[in-house]
């Protein structure tokens, strides 16, 4: 059997190379592109035909789909600041929920499985959140790593907990979406050789659970899509209203 | 509506709360391995690393938790005020 892990392997499928970097476009690369494509294509579609008051069934999906985006940011980073991060937050969510749906595509790529593209993004948020909270609070904003009431001796068993628990929020963000798309593929893949090995006699038992972890993952897509965006909202937030 | 809204509300406390400790509790260990490789104090840095991650892994659920409650909460609160508007609009 084949390793289950090996279609999460990248190949290359044009050699490029800029300064000794390897910038080869591989399938990854062309998932990203193409999630891009579809997101984009998807809103001039709606753009094309005319933003009209009452809107047809696309325009009133994305519609939705943008509102429930813009109360989550509402929500946790409150209605006057909303506005200055609504787009970039909006991105994250389609980009991310598009390569999630695309890979739930027979024979093409998850690219949200790959550690260096979810830690890429969670990074960038970590780093913008620093940014955030410094050009705000200016040196005030160390004081999130000392929580309100602490006594004055647990303080410095304090900030190196704090410390953690805040490096730890962009590793866990990036963990999460990664481990659930890989973890999700494999199984799918795993259950479905089990089916196609198996005579038709058993293997109708496993091919059932593919289409039902089908259902699930593709549940899964949305929710991991989901919670990355609501724990950026969360995380912009915080370092927002310091406590 | 409100079935699937409880499911994806459901699934996405179960995938926040499990990665947090963990991670929290692996990077402070990470950060107490590398403590001792680069000052020599094996085994202290792994030992008290281990306890503060796990302390940050814990804070991190617990504010979530408690950030979930809260969210639930109002959620009911909501819920009550609506229906019993309801209950006089009917009287």
């Amino acid at each position: 059997m084949e390793n289950p892990l090996h279609h999460f392997e990248l190949h290359p499928l044009v050699h490029l190379s800029l300064m000794g970097f390897d910038i080869s476009i591989n399938e990854g690369v062309v998932a990203m592109w193409v999630a891009l494509a579809v997101v984009f294509g998807l809103f001039m579609l709606v753009v094309k035909n005319g933003v009209r008051l009452i809107p047809g069934k696309l325009q009133s999906v994305l519609e939705m789909a943008l509102e429930f985006v813009r109360d989550m940011v509402e929500e946790f980073i409150g209605k006057e600041e909303a506005p200055k991060y609504f787009p970039f937050i909006v991105t994250l969510f389609f980009f991310i929920l598009a390569c999630n749906l695309i890979g739930m595509i027979p024979g093409s790529y998850t690219i949200t499985s790959q550690l260096v593209v979810t830690g890429t993004f969670a990074g960038f948020i970590f780093v913008m959140t620093l940014f955030i909270g410094f050009s705000k609070h200016g040196l005030k904003f160390l004081s999130i790593l000392v929580p309100p009431g602490v006594p004055k001796v647990m303080i410095p068993v304090m900030i190196p907990i704090e410390f953690i628990s805040m490096l730890a929020r962009p590793i866990s963000l990036a963990v999460r979406l990664f481990a659930n798309m890989t973890a999700g593929h494999t199984i799918l893949f795993v259950l479905f050789s089990l089916s196609m090995s198996a005579s038709l006699m058993v293997g109708w038992m496993p091919f059932g659970f593919t289409v039902i972890i089908n259902g699930l993952e593709l549940a899964i897509a949305f929710i991991q899509a989901y919670i990355f965006t609501i724990l950026t909202c969360v995380y912009i937030g915080d370092v927002i209203h310091l406590h | 509506m409100s079935e699937s809204n409880n499911f994806r509300q459901g699934m996405g406390i179960a995938f926040r709360m499990g990665t947090e400790m963990t991670v929290a509790t692996l990077l402070g260990g990470g950060m107490g391995y590398g403590v001792d490789y680069f000052f020599g104090t094996k085994p202290w840095g792994i030992v008290v690393g281990v306890v503060f991650g796990g302390a940050a892994g814990m804070l991190n659920v617990y504010r979530a938790a408690q950030a979930m409650t809260e969210e639930i909460e109002k959620a009911d609160r909501d819920q009550n005020n609506s229906s019993s508007k309801d209950q006089d609009g009917k009287n």
